[in-house]
């Protein structure tokens, strides 16, 4: 497949607007701008795109109700808020291909009548802050930002905002909260962001990877778009894999690649030719599979079906030599110290997860931990304000479901047996 | 009209309200936590959760808007479950400690926990422990017991307007903080401690007193304080008032307390109060019998009379008493003494003013609901700050601004400068110049409307010349024309106007000008008023020119009308103002002062010539519940039952008209009654049983009281005229004095602090008011800090022509660089010792403006 989301980043300069151009960027916005914004929408609509951030809402649905508000001013946001655990699957875009996002961005404010937009970039990501900044300026000097852009009667002005360090805030509503200067907490919906979101205006949140395939899309019309890859939720996708894994990275392949050829075929296999324990197909939040679970097409429809989700195509490859139950509660350790503490279920029963963890995992759990922490995640199950502490408590319960001896061991030997 | 089905039944709703409110509204209960009614909705609780139809997750009833057709369960045995597993997450790091819980009893956790919650404890590790905070005086923090609702937050930010705190940290180490760091350091109104639903943030006055289960009543009264009138709940023990709470859906203050509503009750139980009466014997106080006492006061009084006529006595009234004690006060002076001399400290800025404005705009022009300066589109503000001086109606203000109204101040107003507003700060003394401006670009503007002819002909007379008004005040050009374009632009616009504006130079004047944009732009009149019942004892006739029902002692028709009820002779012509009487005690005039609840040595300008008047009399008899500084002069002084000892009315600047109740016992008589018994000496008996047969012959004789009575007044919206008629058709020639403008040069004046906490003798007899403000200081701004090399704590001595003071220094870079702020709160340390008695010519206000200050550091002190 050709690349489009990585295209020319094998080039050291390929964050420069002339190395975008010669390869061909800043072509799909002029075109862009001689179709009415509701032909783009209608070719999004038509490519079948769907949001690239977790859930895979389509593009156009959300689009179309953000447009349809009466409320001006409205504001595109992208979500560059890569916090899940084992996701880095924006990075390339936002370090190597920063134009990509911003033609695709200038394409769909445009869409959108949006007149302002920002990245919300998180905190971590200091080389990327740099890096868009300086592409910013570069595209408002070449007149692609700002007023009067290409010369026509468009304006669109963007700027970089830098989060705090917060998971939460990749929740769009948390996001907006945070934006707009306020404790990251996610927002009661509805009003959804797209009539009532940043500074109470109509908002579209869209993540990186989605953005950044609109100027592709006006490229090669949505019809042609939809034939790549899954038919249901069709485009190229981005996938990162990391851990014991020959060849970790992120790879541009089409939706819906089998997840054991791309551990397989693409990644190069088990690193050092070990034995696979398990693997979390998108991202920490997702839940785990077993080996023998690995034939499954990885888009947004495919994936439940299989028992687990597309999330952010963070795939983790973990080893024989890795303690399910230590992972387990580093992933619990995490979403304690991410949970923003607004809703009950999230902000106690994450760190008693933690804590039932912690001592199975260093020798002192006791009989009735697991179902204890069965019953603890099911108390959080469907019951929190976000999907933040439903994530927390899906971990727990697939861990358990796939590997509840090796909780039942450590709690029988009094302690973890790969540690010796 | 939409349909939702809860637990099986229809409920037939107006609006799409939450699903929470919907089965509210039909007596179906759903438990909450973070909810109140009164706070923006936060669904962090999760234990409204409820299942609804067609929807695959639970939802959260106090969030989700009911929907034509929806099916709803409240009551299910999953539900069950889910609250059960909820309590118990909550009850993980909260602490057990309610056997020591002032909380226990009144704690919503625990009932919810009684009621839903699992008996037996799962948890096995360490709780969070967050450390007591006693930092605050009247605020006591255990933010280990804190669930993170969040309710302290919504209120402080989203209805209070404080912003003092806020959520600190995250998840499980989420609790509550104060911007400021350890201490509150804010407005201490206290509503955290309203909302706060265990038992994290509370009153610390109560701290380990007394359990919520031991309280025996709840009497709803009117608090003491301000003009406002708020509704407040006393919770009463053993005749100890055990804690002060608002009530929600009070028509006043619906569930909000100021610091000095909430904190400042302790007064009345203060152990300085007045015993016994005190007859001065050789100069020294010695304790006496009712009798004695009475008989007493009554013999010199007639002495007084039947030596000099009823000119000779004079007697002031109290802001402090009820519309009972006032009438009988009045009545007293004017059936048993004969005289028209009767005044009070509304007298320093109140009354003149509302006389004033009632001459241009009619009777009750002043007479506006409160709660109705939320709903206007632009308040403009002067003479001072409304978040100290009235804390609930300037609540009024900032929730306008929250909706999206504009705030318009004149002046630098501290308590709405979070709440964006357009604010104009002229320089030094040119105020008058500045509002000229404002009226004559409105007219350029604005048609006259025509309504008020007489007065639009003294507009139309008014000479501005409008040359470098602009550059003279200091403003910019840009924030005038922002200023009056908002101004102008008004749909339902109200003024507010505060006693600096008052007692400054050419109040009159100004008063007519503020008068005049206010006839322009078709606005609402606020008066700012500082006591309780200053309007209820205007009303009941305590002032020189009026009898009650605010009727001009000078017409004989009304004279007639009281002479008839009462089966005497008013004396025709109106009687000495309060300045009159300290001067005519002064040359000897003045024979005898019957002083009711006022302390006008404290309250009045130039302490020293009225402490010398008031020694000059042949007899002075001082009414009250403390010693002050006036009853030191006294012969005689008689103890009086205080705010929440006896029954009565006050009338708030709304002029609603609001019971106030007995919660407490307290040996002692009613003002009413020792007046009473004082006439009854006098051969002339006035025989009420209670307080509400005053109120009953109020309402005979007091035109616009007509047939109100106590029953009325429970049902509450009692606001006059009732089912009278306003005074009308009675419009003296308006008449405004400018006086001069000072050149302010590089000197220091007088600045008169208005603090929240503090509104004199009271408030510096409650405990917890004077733990938050302890002393007098004088308030300098950095730069004059930095010119007499002072620092904060350090010791001034602050003179004027009137008197001098030495008070530690506080420094506060809200503070003009060319004022020295001081308060009029504190006994030796009040700021009306610095001031030369300068009147108004036509309010009669007194000028506290252009006082020149000396400043020096003091060594000595």
């Amino acid at each position: 497949m050709e690349k489009v989301l990585l295209k020319n980043i094998d080039n050291p300069d390929s964050a420069d607007i002339g190395e975008y151009r010669k390869a061909g960027g800043y072509r799909s916005l002029p075109k862009a701008l001689e179709l009415e914004p509701k032909a783009i929408i209608e070719e999004v609509k038509k490519a079948g795109l769907r949001g690239r951030g977790g859930a895979g809402f389509p593009v156009a649905m959300k689009w179309t109700f953000a447009s349809s508000d009466p409320k001006f001013p409205k504001y595109l946001l992208c979500n560059a808020d890569e916090g899940e655990p084992g996701t880095f699957k924006d990075r390339p875009i936002l370090e190597k291909n920063p134009h990509l996002l911003i033609e695709g961005m200038i394409i769909s404010g445009y869409t959108l009548k949006a007149e302002y937009g920002y990245i919300y970039l998180r905190g971590e990501y200091p080389e990327a802050k740099h890096i868009l900044d300086k592409a910013i300026a570069q595209a408002y000097e070449n007149g692609f930002l700002g007023e009067k852009i290409a010369g026509k009667d468009v304006r669109f002005h963007l700027a970089v905002h830098q989060g705090a360090g917060a998971y939460i805030c990749g929740e769009e509503t948390a996001l907006i909260e945070s934006l707009e200067g306020d404790r990251g907490q996610p927002r009661i919906k509805p009003p959804f962001p797209v009539n009532v979101g940043a500074f109470s205006m109509p908002t579209v949140v869209n993540n990186v990877e989605t953005l950044s395939n609109l100027p592709y899309i006006i490229e090669i019309g949505g019809e042609a778009y939809s034939k790549i890859g899954s038919p249901d939720c069709p485009g190229p996708k981005l996938y990162c894999v990391s851990g014991h894994i020959e060849k970790p990275g992120v790879y541009e392949l089409p939706m819906g690649t089998i997840l054991k050829d791309i551990i397989y075929t693409h990644c190069g296999g088990i690193k050092g030719g070990g034995k696979l324990k398990a693997v979390i197909p998108g991202g920490i939040s997702t839940p785990v599979l077993p080996p023998d679970k690995l034939d499954c097409p990885m888009d947004f429809v495919n994936m439940p079906k299989h028992g687990s989700m597309l999330g952010s195509g963070a795939v983790i490859v973990m080893d024989e030599s890795v303690c399910l139950v230590k992972v387990c509660y580093r992933a619990l350790k995490f979403f304690e110290h991410e949970s923003c503490g607004k809703c009950t279920p999230c902000r106690e029963g994450t760190g008693w997860l933690r804590s039932i963890l912690g001592r199975i995992e260093d020798g002192s759990g006791v009989d009735g931990d697991i179902e204890l922490l069965l019953s603890v995640s099911g108390n959080i199950m469907g019951k929190t304000f976000c999907p933040l502490g439903d994530g927390a408590a899906s971990v727990v319960q697939n861990f358990i479901k796939h590997f509840r001896p090796e909780f039942e061991d450590h709690i029988k030997n009094a302690g973890c047996s790969l540690k010796n | 009209m939409i349909t939702v089905n809860i637990n099986g039944k229809d409920i037939k709703l107006e609006k799409a309200v939450t699903v929470l409110e919907a089965a509210r509204s039909a007596g179906i209960k759903i438990p909450t936590l973070c909810y109140h009614e009164q706070l923006e909705k936060y669904g962090g609780c999760r234990l409204c959760l409820v299942e609804v139809e067609k929807m695959p997750r639970l939802q959260t009833a106090c969030t989700l808007i009911s929907a034509d057709g929806m099916v709803i369960r409240t009551e299910t045995e999953q539900l069950a479950e889910v609250r059960r597993g909820i309590l118990e997450f909550l009850l993980i790091n909260h602490p057990l400690d309610c056997p020591y819980c002032d909380k226990a009893g009144e704690c919503e956790l625990q009932d919810l926990v009684e009621k839903y919650g699992t008996a037996k404890g799962r948890y096995m590790e360490k709780k969070r422990t967050v450390p007591e905070s006693l930092e605050d005086p009247v605020i006591v923090r255990n933010m280990g017991r804190c669930i993170a609702c969040t309710r302290c937050v919504r209120m402080c930010e989203g209805v209070q307007g404080a912003s003092a705190i806020a959520v600190i940290n995250r998840g499980g180490h989420s609790h509550i903080e104060p911007f400021s760091g350890g201490r509150y350091d804010c407005e201490y109104c206290g509503n955290c401690v309203s909302v706060c639903p265990v038992g994290a943030i509370m009153s610390r006055l109560h701290r380990h007193s007394y359990r919520p289960w031991q309280v025996k009543e709840n009497i709803e009264t009117v608090c003491p304080y301000c003009g406002v009138g708020c509704t407040v709940i006393l919770q009463v023990r053993d005749d100890v008032i055990k804690r002060v709470v608002p009530r929600i859906g009070s028509v006043v203050n619906n569930g909000m307390l100021c610091s000095r509503g909430r904190f400042g009750y302790e007064f009345v139980g203060n152990r300085e109060r007045l015993t016994s009466p005190l007859i001065k014997k050789n100069g020294v106080f010695e304790e006496a019998t009712w009798e004695e006492a009475i008989s007493l006061v009554a013999n010199r009084l007639k002495e007084a009379r039947d030596g000099y006529g009823g000119a000779a006595v004079a007697g002031i009234a109290s802001p402090r008493c009820t519309n009972e004690d006032n009438f009988i006060f009045q009545k007293f002076m004017r059936v048993v003494l004969g005289t028209n001399n009767i005044d009070s400290s509304a007298r320093t800025g109140y009354a003149g003013a509302q006389s004033f404005i009632e001459n241009i705009s009619g009777q009750g022009a002043t007479a506006n609901i409160i709660a109705g300066l939320s709903n206007s589109d632009v308040v403009l503000v002067t003479g001072g700050d409304p978040t100290t001086v009235n804390p609930i109606l300037g609540l009024q203000i900032r929730s306008c601004a929250g909706k999206g109204g504009n705030i318009l101040t004149v002046g630098h107003v501290r308590g709405l400068r979070h709440f964006n507003p357009a604010e104009l700060r002229p320089a030094l003394f040119t105020e008058t110049l500045l509002l000229e401006g404002i009226l004559h670009s409105l007219k350029n503007t604005k048609e006259l409307p025509g309504s008020n002819p007489k007065f639009e002909a003294k507009i139309r007379e008014l000479n501005i010349s409008p040359e470098d008004i602009i550059k003279t005040c200091g403003v910019s050009e840009e924030d005038f024309n922002g200023f009056l374009k908002k101004l102008s632009g008004a749909a339902n616009p109200a003024i507010v106007i505060g006693k600096e504006l008052i007692q400054s130079i050419g109040s009159s004047y100004k008063l007519f000008l503020v008068l005049a944009i206010n006839y322009l732009i078709n606005g609402r009149v606020y008066l700012l008023s500082e006591r309780a019942n200053e309007q209820g004892l205007i009303d009941m006739g305590c002032t020189p020119d009026s009898l009650p029902g605010c009727r001009p002692v000078a017409y004989a028709e009304f004279r007639r009308r009281y002479e008839t009820a009462w089966k005497t002779t008013i004396p025709d012509k109106p009687g000495l103002s309060i300045f009159e009487m300290m001067d005519s005690a002064g040359s000897g005039a003045l024979k005898a002062m019957y002083i009711m609840g006022e302390n006008p040595l404290f309250n009045l300008p130039e302490s020293h010539a009225s402490e010398a008047a008031l020694k000059n009399l042949d007899f002075l008899v001082v009414q009250d519940i403390f010693l002050t500084e006036t009853g030191k002069l006294a012969d005689v002084v008689l103890p009086s039952l205080g705010w929440s000892e006896k029954e009565g009315t006050f009338t708030n600047m709304e002029r609603r008209i609001q019971r106030l109740r007995k919660a407490v016992y307290r040996d002692g008589m009613e003002d009413w009654k020792i007046l009473s018994e004082v006439a009854k000496n006098m051969g002339v008996k006035f025989n009420y049983a209670d307080a509400e047969e005053i109120f009953n012959e109020i309402s005979r004789v007091s035109p616009l009281h007509r047939d109100l009575t106590y029953n009325e007044i429970e049902k509450g919206n009692a606001l006059y005229p009732y089912k009278g008629e306003p005074l009308r058709g009675v419009m003296e020639d308006i008449v405004s004095h400018k006086g001069d403008r000072l050149d302010a040069g590089d000197k220091l004046y007088l600045g008169l602090e208005r603090p929240l906490f503090h509104s004199g003798t009271l408030s510096t007899k409650a405990s917890a008011l004077l733990h938050i403000y302890p002393e007098a200081v004088a308030t300098i701004s950095p730069s004059t800090a930095e010119k007499f090399s002072l620092k904060p704590g350090d010791k001034v001595r602050v003179t004027t022509g009137a008197g001098s003071l030495s008070l530690p220094v506080a420094v506060d870079d809200a503070v003009h660089g060319s004022l020295v702020m001081i308060t009029n709160n504190f006994e030796g340390k009040g700021a009306f010792a610095l001031i030369k008695y300068i009147a108004d010519p036509v309010t009669k206000a007194p000028v506290i403006e252009g006082i020149e200050v000396h400043l020096e550091k003091d060594g000595t002190v």
